[in-house]
């Protein structure tokens, strides 16, 4: 009887399965076994050499130029990045729902609330390279910068050394980018999430004479807490990846000197170098990098749920 | 979750069940995947090369007309109209053959399955931004010999062999391991490019030497131009500055011996001399603000609206720019070679930097017409072809069927016959690409933008250098 249920399931998953093996899990399977060997994405009679392209792109200053700036940058930007971006979408997502002043017991957003939430929502129907392409010439390092000339128009002089040229500031600009394109989502997100809260629980906050910062703790914020959550998730993808703001924003893609690498775009530059075991190499770095802050992240967040 | 809960009992399916029995049918499937890549592997059995009848000037290779030629150009500056017409010329020559013709940008994303799966083209323009670096295919052995090429006579006279019509530099250049590989096709001039018109209306005379310069960038200053620009999005273009004027200063070996890893190479006071002078135009104020965060078209724009005098860029400039140029009638473009530093032994070197890197593959299934199809390219009709459709020139010496003649043209020509005695390539940054790309670039923008000294500079680079040499993976060049 077992039997043949599990050959019927089985048979209803043969295509679904084949086709997850064929593409998902045998690229993965192939990255692994790339990263093990000397292939340069051209070669057909590559070898096998072991961890030896791990430990160069540690130790030799060829790889680790790329790869240590890429793992300290994508580790600031999975802290900052969604940690301001819901931050902010919180607070406006409040301010537009149940920031404004209570009128007749019913909790209100602030004036315009309506209108603001579309102009938020504006970066998120740009493509990404349309937001790289605009942002650059924002960031533009001449005069002819949309930044550098409003700056002007304050008396301040020009910086000499630009916005995205400057290795210092050129992953704060490019991360600038990110949490402005994705504020707007995250804001209509916990808007939607906020909505699903009952309105008595902020009436009787009301009532007992709670400030707004307090309802917005007490109340808000652990009442989302399962949405912020997964906000948390997708945008610890968003900043793992960065890739392609990077790649159209910064200078040397990448750079200038390594300034705003991130994995992806190194895995991208060592494809282009002819070194592809490498770049597999650093997607199993990812991949382990991944999976490591996926149990991270589920262990730290787990709790039990509020109903309600 | 009612599955959850649900024991598992015999003939009940669950999801944990359910997902077991997948998972352990994904692994059983895993080794199959070993299998498939282990399909791609295997030697690379040895072809013998094309031969060549140097007494046939008509068909030197005994190309079979019957066969099929396909050939693939990198679609970019110089479009691929030119590589119709010269097929045309092929076609003309073997009427049955049928030509396949492919113009694409991305090389590496379209070429590189095919040649890893050993069904490569018959010719191949490997250039461009996403060019496979033709050192690791001839270091593989995927590239066919040339040389019976350059040992054919020319379709023109059939006296004179290809390799004697050559600029000099062009074979040095091609040759990977000895073997003459890769045929750079379009001759590029790196140069500082200027505007006759602003130099006649301010009464500036272009320098002879660095500190003609350094006076001439003072007056240019204090007329409220900034006297140079540069793209700080690509570094690359600072090579010329920096190889130009240390080999004027050193010799050319001073370069040779960066290109062959030798010890300290880096470290050779004309080196030094030259970070010094780019470092200097920075710390002097003679540079546009916001340079270092310009691309390419950026820095041209603004030098061409007179807000800068001079850039370094190579001979393409005039046909890029040829719109922003055209609106300004007085502009009159000229160049000079970067001017030779004080105590200059060897003010004539010139960088020789062909580019558009022409190869034939050895797994390809007509290589006899490939290399014919070199051949027609270097012929006067070829020639043609190529600058009319590109207002460039080709590296065959001398010879200028097709150009239109612009001031920019004029201006490459002239500066090459006066100073092209001399000529020396520089090699180091396209043999290993991790270098190049990955640290010398950098760094040298960051010389440039006065965020890092000569002298730091010079350790970083040696110190990286060192580090090639001593990775045994890479396989070495030497010229």
């Amino acid at each position: 009887m077992k039997r043949r249920k599990n050959l019927f399931v089985a048979s209803f998953l043969v295509l679904p399965v084949t086709l997850y093996l064929v593409l998902v899990l045998s690229p993965f399977a192939q990255a692994f076994w790339f990263s093990m060997t000397n292939w340069n994405g051209t070669n057909p009679n590559y070898e096998f050499v072991g961890l030896e392209n791990f430990q160069k792109l540690f130790t030799s200053e060829l790889y680790s130029v790329y790869l240590i700036p890429a793992l300290k940058h994508n580790a600031v930007m999975l802290i900052v990045v969604p940690l301001v971006v819901i931050a902010l979408a919180l607070f406006f997502a409040f301010m537009l729902n149940v920031g404004g002043r209570s009128r007749g017991g019913q909790m209100r957003g602030v004036g315009g609330a309506g209108f603001y939430k579309i102009i938020y929502f504006f970066p998120q129907v740009l493509s990404v390279v349309m937001i790289g392409v605009l942002w650059q010439a924002v960031y533009r390092s001449d005069e002819y910068g949309l930044l550098n000339s409003v700056l002007a128009l304050f008396g301040v002089p020009l910086k000499s050394s630009g916005w995205l040229s400057d290795p210092s500031l050129v992953l704060i600009m490019v991360m600038l980018v990110m949490i402005w394109s994705s504020v707007g989502f995250y804001l209509v997100y916990f808007s939607s999430a906020m909505a699903s809260i009952p309105a008595e629980i902020y009436e009787a906050a009301a009532l007992d004479g709670s400030t707004r910062v307090q309802t917005f703790f007490k109340i808000t914020v652990p009442l989302l807490f399962d949405s912020i959550r997964t906000a948390w998730i997708y945008l610890g993808i968003v900043a793992l990846d960065g890739f392609a703001l990077v790649f159209i924003m910064t200078p040397q893609q990448g750079g200038p000197d390594h300034g705003s690498e991130v994995l992806g775009g190194v895995m991208y530059n060592f494809f282009a170098n002819g070194k592809a075991a490498m770049a597999c190499a650093v997607g199993v770095i990812l991949f382990f990098f991944t999976l490591s802050l996926m149990a991270l992240s589920m262990r730290l967040t787990r709790r039990d749920r509020v109903e309600f | 979750m009612a599955s959850d809960t649900t024991p598992n009992e015999a003939g009940d399916l669950t999801r944990r069940s359910v997902l077991k029995t997948s998972a352990a049918l994904g692994l059983l499937a895993v080794p199959a995947v070993g299998l498939l890549s282990a399909c791609a592997s295997g030697g690379s059995e040895d072809k013998e090369g094309v031969g060549v009848d140097t007494a046939d000037a008509v068909n030197p290779f005994k190309v079979d007309g019957k066969k099929p030629l396909e050939v693939v150009i990198f679609k970019g500056g110089y479009d691929d109209k030119y590589a119709i017409a010269q097929e045309a010329i092929y076609k003309e020559k073997f009427p049955e053959s049928v030509i396949t013709h492919h113009g694409i940008e991305d090389i590496r994303a379209e070429m590189g399955p095919r040649f890893n799966s050993k069904n490569p083209p018959d010719v191949i323009d490997n250039s461009g931004a996403q060019q496979i670096n033709h050192a690791d295919l001839a270091n593989n052995g995927q590239y066919a010999d040339l040389t019976p090429l350059l040992d054919a006579p020319t379709i023109d006279d059939a006296n004179v062999k290809v390799r004697d019509t050559l600029l000099g530099g062009v074979v040095e250049l091609g040759t990977y391991n000895g073997k003459f590989h890769v045929l750079n096709y379009g001759f590029t001039l790196y140069a500082i490019w200027y505007s006759g018109g602003l130099f006649a209306e301010k009464g500036w005379t272009a320098p002879t030497t660095w500190a003609e310069m350094l006076t001439l960038c003072e007056e240019i200053k204090k007329a409220g131009i900034a006297p140079w620009t540069y793209t700080g999005v690509h570094p690359y273009y600072l090579f010329d500055m920096m190889v130009t004027l240390a080999a004027r200063h050193g010799g050319n070996d001073v370069i040779k011996n960066i290109d062959n890893l030798e010890p300290d190479a880096w470290r050779h006071a004309s080196i030094k001399l030259a970070l010094e002078a780019m470092a200097d135009l920075k710390a002097k104020g003679y540079i546009l603000e916001g340079s270092d965060g310009l691309d390419h078209r950026a820095s041209q724009a603004r030098w061409a609206k007179k807000d800068a005098a001079f850039i370094p860029v190579g001979s393409w400039l005039e046909n890029e720019e040829k719109e922003l140029l055209a609106a300004d009638p007085n502009f009159e473009m000229k160049c000079l070679i970067m001017p030779p530093l004080d105590g200059s032994t060897n003010p004539n070197a010139v960088w020789a930097a062909p580019g558009e890197g022409f190869a034939v593959p050895q797994d390809a299934k007509n290589r006899e017409g490939g290399l014919e199809y070199l051949r027609i390219m270097l012929s006067a009709k070829g020639r043609e072809a190529f600058s009319k459709n590109t207002s460039s020139l080709t590296v065959v010496a001398g010879k200028t069927e097709g150009m239109p003649d612009s001031p920019g043209v004029r201006a490459a020509n002239e500066a090459l016959k006066t100073t092209a005695t001399s000529a020396f390539p520089f090699k180091i940054d396209e043999w290993y690409p991790d270098f190049g790309k990955g640290i010398l670039r950098p760094k040298l923008g960051e010389v440039m933008a006065g965020r890092l000294t000569p002298d730091e500079f010079i350790d970083t680079i040696q110190k990286a250098a060192d580090d090639v040499k001593s990775d045994s993976a890479i396989l070495k060049q030497k010229r």
